[in-house]
Formats: C-alpha cells, structure tokens, sequence
C-alpha cells in the first residue's frame, strides 16, 4: 500500500513521509539497522541505472552540467531524483513488512481468506526470500573472504568481489526453491480440497480498522489526483 | 612455511549474547594435524572462524605465526589461514572447476603459470583434475565439495581448516579427504578439522580436541579421547567413540580407536 501511495504521490514530500515512517516502525521494532541494509540491498541496483538513465537522458530547458554527449538537465536530475525517492519508499515499505511480519501468520491469514494453498505459499516464499537473503550472503561472503576476496578494501576492489557475492547468492537461492518445492510435493502439497487450519494469527479490532484507513487514504490520494489537485508526476 | 595457532583465554559472545566461546586455550604447532569435535552448538565453528579473522574475539587472543589477529584484516589472514566451509554452494560462483579453484589464488596476487600450477597440483590431490573445464554444478554435492577444499588448498595456505569436510562423502570421498589430509601434514601444512565422523576423526588425526559448551574438555590422542576412561565426558557432548574402540573396550583390549588398533589387539590377544 505504502509502495502505491508513493507512486499515486509523487514528489518528494509524501515518499520522504513514508520512508520515515518506516524508519520510525522499524526502530520501534528493534530493526532499524537491518531495514536500513536490506533497503539499500533492494534499491541500488535499480537505482543506479535509474538515475544514470534519468539524468543523462531526459530532455530539459535548463542544462547544469555537460558530460561528453550527455546533457544533465535541471528536469533530469529533478525526475531521478524523484524516482529515487519513491524507490526507496517501496523498498523500505518491502523490507519493514518482511522483518516484521511472521512469513507463517501471514501464509495462515491469506489461506483463512480463501488464497489458494499455492498462491499463499508463493507470498509466504517472498516474504521470506529477503531475511532469507541476507543470512546467505552473510555466510558467502564469510566463504568468499576467507579465500582472500577483500571487501573492506577499495571502491574497486568491492566491485570485483560483486559476482563471487552475487553469483553464489542466485545460484544457491535457485537450488533452495527447486529443493524446496519438491519438499512440498512429496508432503501432498498440490493435493486438491479444502483444508483445515489449525492456528489462526491474532487480528485485533486496531489492525483492522487501521488497514480500511489505509485504504481509504489511498482511494483519497487518487480521487485528489483524479481531480488535478496535487502537483503533476512528471 | 610456519604454521603455528596460538589461542588464548579466547571469549565469544554473539551480539544477541550467546557465549560461544568461553575461555578456550589452544596451541597448535606448526605441521600438525588435530581434529576438532563436539555437539552442535559447542563453538567449534566459532573457533575456527577466529582463526582467518572472520570473527574478532570478545575477549583473549588468537595468533597466527605470533602474529595477533585482531588487527589484520581477513584479507590478509587468508594468505596464513585457508579456511574450507561446509557448503560448497554457499561459494561456487564460476562457469568452471578450473576458474572456481583459481579465484583464491588471483586473490592472494598470484598470476599466470604459478594460477596454473597451484589449481592444477589442488585438482590434482582432490581427485578432480579430469573436470577441470566442466560447470561445477554439473558436478555431484560430494564432489563439489572436494571443489571447494581444492579451492583452497590452491592457495597454499600453512594452515587449513577444514569444516566437516566428510558430510555427504560416500567411503571412496572420505578416503580422498583423508589422503588429503596427510599429504598436507606431509607437506608441513598444519590441518584442522572439524567433523563429526568419529571414526575419520580417529583414523585420520593423531590429536583430538573435544568441544562442550566453549570450552576445550579433552585434548588428547584419539587413543586417549577414545578410551573407555573419556566415554562420560564424550556422552556429555553428545558424542560416540568409534566402534572399534566400543568393541575393543568390551573385549577387554584396552584403547583400540581405529580398526587397524582392533585388529592388531585382536591378533596380539589370539597370539598370546
């Protein structure tokens, strides 16, 4: 929901908004510095390319710097800039629900409402994907150090040590669901019918109204759009 | 080449606050060969993750070579310590056997025919120098996992760690690791290994630590850890003497830990 809002806004203020308060969640939660990694993790990859496209490329009336072929217009910068922003709204917002939510409570609470067992695992599989992540590359690149790949050392030589870190984190993964899904099917996992749930995930009466406010903001955020009263995305 | 683990009144304590290491005094000389063992849970890993400067102690000291490794970085260390984890797919990254083994040597500066020699002469001692070009995960788990000891033996480092380096080897690949293991000692290369194959343990190390709860409770040849005397603290740590030694104690032989000890005790008994 976060992840729309900040994309329905735009801007700077309302993602900025957003990232904060998912700062302030997660501090709460004890797992400020752990959101603050697994959001970088998530957004720099994708932030990087976005911003060299945004800035090098995008058209504009007002040229700050020029780089060989590449004008960097005051509208580029503007834009990746916003893009940034809202990148890092959606991966904050990704990374607080995956440290703060029991992958298990979750799968429960999406089967209770009638979610198929396969889509529900799927989502729970996500979730969990990302904590799951970064214990893994913990214990890579603990491998890969102790075979005198230095990552504390220059900007260069982290980028050389990018694809031992990655490659094995993908390789690994990949191996992890095919294991895993065999897991299942070997323990009636696509077996067709109902099932019966045993445990239910605490759903206080807060919770509930809280989610149909947030939904409400946002069904408010996009009428307000709708009508033009809010500054353009550009 | 030296070789030498110095440990020191070692503390561990994990930031969530477990104490994994409690006060743990280990020497180990250069060319030694020592296993180390214990219940999951009892800080081996731990231990060895001190050693290459992976984990910083808590408190206490570890050297290498007289050198303090508090304040040298792993990079650095690995040229001292190559250390072998348990999973070989939580490092194989390369398109082939041959790039996966040279990739801690490049590391350590080599270049050129001296990459060449050193994975060629690892592939070699690990038994897969026919597979130099295949995709490792074309290879089986056991066999990656010789992959990923030959990955580091190609560094030539003094000293080697290897962490249960027989978990899914078949007898042919435990024999390997074993056969490993002494042409390192041979080699003057100082081994440590942590395993919970207790009869691989007695057959292969001429000194065994026993782990429980971070601290160091035995620390004797596989003779004496193994002996009926050392069943009660073996049993406090989860641990079972190998069957030669429970057979070799029931019939009265004395400390019989591997299976050739058993035979020569039997041999000697029918003799007299």
């Amino acid at each position: 929901m976060s992840s729309l809002v900040a994309f329905v806004a735009g801007g700077y203020l309302v993602p900025l908004a957003l990232v904060a308060i998912a700062l302030v969640s997660a501090a709460t939660g004890g797992v400020a510095r752990r959101l603050a990694s697994v959001s970088l993790l998530l957004t720099l990859p994708i932030a990087v390319s976005v911003v060299l496209v945004s800035a090098l490329t995008r058209a504009g009336t007002e040229v700050l710097v020029v780089l060989g072929p590449f004008d960097v217009t005051r509208e580029g910068v503007d834009f990746a800039g916003q893009m940034l922003v809202r990148l890092f709204a959606i991966s904050t917002a990704i990374g607080l629900f995956s440290l703060t939510t029991d992958p298990r409570a979750f799968v429960f609470d999406l089967e209770r409402r009638g979610l198929s067992p396969r889509f529900a695992f799927v989502a729970a599989a996500t979730v969990e994907a990302v904590p799951a992540m970064v214990t893994r590359a913990g214990v890579i690149a603990a491998a890969q150090r102790s075979r005198g790949l230095d990552t504390e050392g220059s900007l260069r030589a982290r980028l050389r040590g990018v694809l031992p870190l990655v490659g094995p984190v993908i390789l690994s993964s990949l191996t992890e669901v095919e294991e895993r899904s065999l897991a299942l099917e070997v323990r009636a996992f696509g077996r067709p019918g109902v099932r019966h749930l045993l445990w239910w995930p605490p759903d206080t009466a807060v919770e509930r109204v809280a989610r149909w406010l947030i939904v409400a903001a946002l069904l408010v955020l996009v009428a307000v759009r709708l009508a033009g009263a809010w500054p353009p995305i550009p | 080449m030296d070789g030498v683990i110095e440990v020191e009144r070692l503390v561990h304590v994990y930031p969530e606050g477990t104490r994994a290491l409690d006060g743990v005094d280990l020497r180990v000389a250069a060319g030694e060969a020592v296993a180390v063992v214990g219940q999951n849970g009892s800080g081996k890993s731990t231990l060895v993750r001190h050693l290459n400067g992976l984990l910083r102690p808590t408190d206490g000291v570890v050297r290498i070579d007289g050198r303090d490794t508090a304040g040298t970085k792993v990079a650095c260390l690995a040229a001292l310590v190559g250390l072998a984890f348990q999973d070989p797919d939580k490092q194989i990254f390369a398109g082939r056997v041959r790039a996966e083994v040279a990739f801690g040597p490049r590391n350590l500066g080599l270049r050129g025919p001296a990459v060449d020699e050193a994975v060629t002469g690892a592939l070699r001692l690990v038994g897969l120098a026919d597979v130099a070009d295949v995709n490792p995960y074309d290879l089986g788990q056991s066999r990656r996992k010789l992959l990923a000891i030959a990955s580091i033996l190609a560094m030539r480092t003094p000293i080697v760690v290897l962490d249960e380096p027989t978990t899914g080897q078949d007898l042919r690949g435990v024999a390997r690791v074993q056969e490993i293991v002494r042409s390192l000692v041979a080699d003057g290369r100082t081994v440590l290994a942590i395993s919970h194959d207790m009869r691989f343990v007695a057959e292969t190390f001429p000194r065994v630590v026993v782990m429980r709860a971070g601290r160091v409770v035995l620390d004797a040849p596989p003779a004496e850890v193994f002996g009926a005397p050392s069943w009660p603290t073996l049993a406090s740590t989860y641990l079972e003497p190998p069957l030669a030694a429970r057979v070799g104690a029931h019939l009265g032989l004395g400390a019989t830990p591997t299976e050739a000890a058993l035979v020569d005790a039997v041999a000697a008994r029918l003799r007299s």
